[in-house]
């Protein structure tokens, strides 16, 4: 195993790059000129991850090479932490787990970089986008690579500043700023979880040390800590419930489930090479990972086990209705992006950690392709991000037409021949396979049943969104009523409600289905989420193709949306057995151990429905036929507009589109819960405290001295004689203790 | 009164010092609470002088001056001191009657808090 060193290398890449961007990439951009430089930098900033990813991937080849009982390598680079009896190295830990993510966020991390510095290259801030853009794939391979949970932490907290760092990116924009403020102070409340849940950890194993080696005390290493864990948990599930929900609580804000998912859909708001990458492909994954490496815990509590499904479950669907009501094309991919997150946890919820993983990795692969899509349409749209403003653009930008097909087709799950469709069908075949206990007595068959119902949806929103944006006979662009009135009405109020207004005058009676809104429904979006519109499209504009440096990025990750990769993981459950080998290890707990990490036993959850089910094909053929009813759904409402030929009132449907717009009122809700209402609240109790007890102890002060000092004053008459008496009595009282003392002492 | 007794000497300083001490607390002319110093100070030099006179010496102490000039000193000292106090004390007098054109100790009380 001599060359696993070379994982150091893996990690210092990334940083080594962060450096050159930070400290030199001015410079280099100043040196070569803007547009040299810029490629330069560029350059430099794609380099390193690419040499990451090549490193990584010959490490999994090694490690491949390796017997399955032996996949798992720690390595130690310097004492991090001691105190007392606790010990937290430095480590990295070399396991299929970890370099699965380690070659899904370098590999797609490099493709997007390089797609980026095409998306970015007018941007002035260039070498700061590189910077954060690097850093973040360091914290990120932190995050997966670290053998402890303290480490794990780091790299959940540097993906944390990335993110905010680069939703924020363009910060003169205030919502810009204000989005990312939301998702750091969202995560925050993820990350209270997830230390919560580390410190039960060290609590629960400081009063069980003698379970460790004596002097050994690694408690928050996965090596160490994760058997005696199993071993301990097994006798006290109440521990195992605790622990479980509140790193499921960090999980949930990291990726974005559902009481902490409104932090993602405003993520939109960084550039959307960013949005493909760490809103979408790697940081939002990260709560899959940590529950995959400390899945022990998992197993040993049904109750969170349910708890992880049921939340899944909804937010899949949740997230899937409120797809319906976006215009922007990235809110469409944000909110499906939670909703296949959703997937990924009712996954890990009925046991099949591995579906989750798999599920992580394909979507990686087509989502990041219909983000960085999107970002090709967007460029080539002059940063127009309206669906509404879309149509017909498969004239005009084919290539990105193309590809962000080949990703359509892959989410919605084409059987056999897309990524999508594998890692879906492992998890709704795990959700109806019901293997795993949870506190729901045991079924979570309906997991599997709603998470269909799911698969419609989405089939039915991608659907929407590739229609609205690549179908149709004309662009609405072009549409020259659409247009002037517009532009006439920018010209007139320039405010943000232009459109609003556009929609009065040019479709108040050519809007049968409600694609538009009303000025009314257009003025309560425009507060909620103001945009500043820089760019206005005039009819004879002609979106342009993207140039090379992004479109190979999207062929690149097409092909890998394909079903290629994806058949040859699922064959044989080769990527089952690669995260976790079969073992035949006690079926009653489905644990077994590997290099003392606890693994579950795949043939206990096996993911394969009983009865009717229980033949594959009639799975892939409910599968096909949910996905046909979203077809047709879509095709028929998006692409034909049938309600609207056959004269069919569509207004209660704009009512339910609106409020799918607006997340069914739940982003408002907590807003007004947490910021306005309840903020007003504690500030205001915070105030009363100050004013009324910390100034009142101050003030307090104040008044004893002063009210001592009027006693004390009392005694200053003015009187000379009165001093003289004072001064006397003093003397006499003076006389008479020397007198008395030096008496006593001859005595 | 034989003028050979330690404490009738005392006895005189005391009775001095006492009627000072009563003058100068109840007196409010600043000139007579002079004087009531001064028989103060000279009370207390009729003491230094009877403890210097009736000290009793032995052969050890017989030929060290300070046994019995120690005291007689301290007289020449008070008597030098009490004439400098009273140089700048009514100086200060001087002064306060012809900033306020009055003397009375219990209207100055400027430190009244």
């Amino acid at each position: 195993m001599g060359n696993f060193e070379l994982i150091w290398w893996v990690l210092a890449l990334p940083v080594i790059g962060f450096l050159i961007q930070s400290l030199l990439g001015q410079r280099i951009v100043g040196l070569f000129g803007q547009t040299y430089g810029k490629k330069v930098a560029g350059t430099l900033a794609v380099l390193p991850i690419a040499a990451a990813f090549v490193l990584g991937a010959g490490l999994t080849l090694t490690l491949m090479d390796m017997p399955a009982t032996s996949r798992s390598v720690v390595m130690t680079l310097f004492d991090w932490i001691t105190v007392y009896s606790i010990s937290i190295p430095f480590e990295v830990v070399i396991d299929p787990l970890s370099m699965t993510m380690v070659l899904v966020v370098t590999g797609i991390g490099s493709l997007i970089h390089l797609y980026a510095t095409g998306y970015m290259a007018e941007e002035r801030d260039y070498t700061r986008f590189f910077t954060y853009l690097n850093l973040f794939i360091a914290a990120m391979l932190i995050l997966v690579l670290g053998n402890n949970l303290a480490m794990m932490f780091i790299g959940w907290e540097g993906v944390g500043l990335c993110s905010y760092l680069l939703i924020g990116f363009w910060y003169k924009d205030l919502a810009n700023a204000k989005a990312a403020n939301k998702a750091f102070i969202t995560n925050r409340v993820g990350d209270w979880g997830f230390m919560l849940g580390m410190f039960a950890i060290v609590a629960f194993l400081g009063t069980n040390a003698d379970r460790f080696p004596a002097g050994d005390g690694r408690y928050l290493s996965f090596d160490r800590m994760l058997p005696v864990l199993a071993s301990l948990l097994s006798e006290n599930p109440g521990i195992a419930t605790l622990i479980a929900l509140l790193l499921f609580v960090g999980a949930m804000g990291k990726s974005a489930q559902f009481p902490l998912y409104n932090w993602l859909p405003d993520a939109m708001a960084g550039p959307t090479p960013v949005s493909a990458l760490i809103h979408a492909a790697t940081m939002v994954t990260a709560g899959v990972v940590m529950v995959n490496r400390m899945h022990v815990v998992f197993e040993f509590s049904p109750v969170a086990s349910g708890v992880v499904a049921v939340v899944g479950t909804f937010t899949a669907l949740f997230a899937a209705l409120i797809a319906f009501g976006q215009t922007d094309i990235k809110k469409v991919l944000a909110y499906s992006t939670v909703s296949q997150l959703g997937y990924m946890f009712v996954a890990c919820g009925v046991g099949a950690y591995w579906a989750g993983m798999f599920h992580v990795v394909t979507h990686a692969f087509f989502k990041a392709l219909l983000f960085l899509g999107s970002g090709a349409v967007i460029h080539a749209m002059s940063h127009e991000q309206d669906m509404r403003w879309y149509g017909n653009l498969r004239k005009y930008i084919p290539i990105t037409t193309a590809t962000m097909t080949v990703g359509w087709l892959a989410i919605i799950g084409v059987p056999y021949l897309f990524a999508g469709f594998y890692s879906k069908e492992a998890i709704i075949a795990a959700a109806l396979g019901n293997h795993h206990a949870t506190f729901l007595g045991g079924s979570t068959e309906f997991t599997g049943w709603l998470l269909l119902v799911g698969a419609a949806l989405t089939t039915a929103y991608m659907t929407r969104m590739t229609l609205l944006t690549f179908g149709g006979a004309q662009g609405r662009w072009q549409q020259p009523e659409t247009y002037e009135a517009a532009h006439a009405d920018h010209h007139a109020h320039a405010d943000h409600g232009h459109r609003a207004h556009a929609h009065h005058h040019g479709h108040a009676h050519d809007d049968p289905h409600g694609f538009f809104y009303t000025d009314e429904e257009l003025a309560r979006r425009e507060a909620l989420e103001p945009h500043e519109h820089h760019h206005h499209l005039t009819p004879d504009y002609k979106p342009k193709e993207v140039p090379v440096s992004m479109w190979v990025p999207l062929a690149v990750l097409a092909l890998l949306s394909t079903g290629g990769t994806a058949y040859f993981m699922e064959h044989h459950h080769a990527f089952q057995h690669w995260l976790y080998p079969p073992f035949g290890g006690e079926h009653g707990t489905g644990l077994t151990m590997i290099k003392g990490h606890p693994v579950i036993d795949p043939e206990a959850i096996s993911g394969h429905p009983h009865g009717m089910l229980g033949n594959k094909m009639a799975l892939v053929g409910l599968s096909v036929a949910v996905m046909l009813i979203g077809l047709a759904y879509a095709w028929a409402v998006y692409g034909k507009r049938l309600p609207d030929k056959e004269g069919f009132d569509m207004s209660r449907w704009a009512k339910f589109r609106l409020w799918a717009m607006n997340q069914f009122g739940y982003d408002a809700f907590i807003l007004k819960l947490l910021v306005y209402e309840g903020g007003k609240t504690v500030g205001n109790a915070c105030a009363a405290l100050d004013q009324k007890l910390v100034d009142g102890i101050v003030n307090l002060t104040g008044a004893v001295a002063q009210g001592l000092g009027g006693l004390a004053r009392q005694a200053q008459t003015g009187y000379v004689r009165g001093y003289a008496l004072v001064m006397l009595m003093g003397g006499v009282a003076l006389l008479v203790y020397l007198v008395s003392a030096l008496s006593g002492g001859a005595r | 009164m034989t003028g050979n007794n330690l404490a009738d000497y005392l006895t005189l300083g005391l009775i001095m010092f006492s009627i000072g001490a009563v003058g100068v607390i109840v007196r409010r002319n600043p000139i007579v609470i002079f004087m009531c110093i001064e028989l103060m100070l000279n009370a207390v030099n009729l003491t230094f002088l009877a403890f210097a006179r009736f000290t009793p010496t032995s052969a050890a102490l017989a030929d060290r001056a300070e046994s019995f000039m120690s005291g007689q000193m301290m007289v020449v000292f008070v008597m030098a001191v009490a004439a400098a106090e009273v140089a700048v004390g009514l100086g200060i007098i001087m002064a306060i009657y012809r900033l306020r054109n009055e003397i009375d100790i219990d209207e100055m009380n400027l430190l009244k808090g």
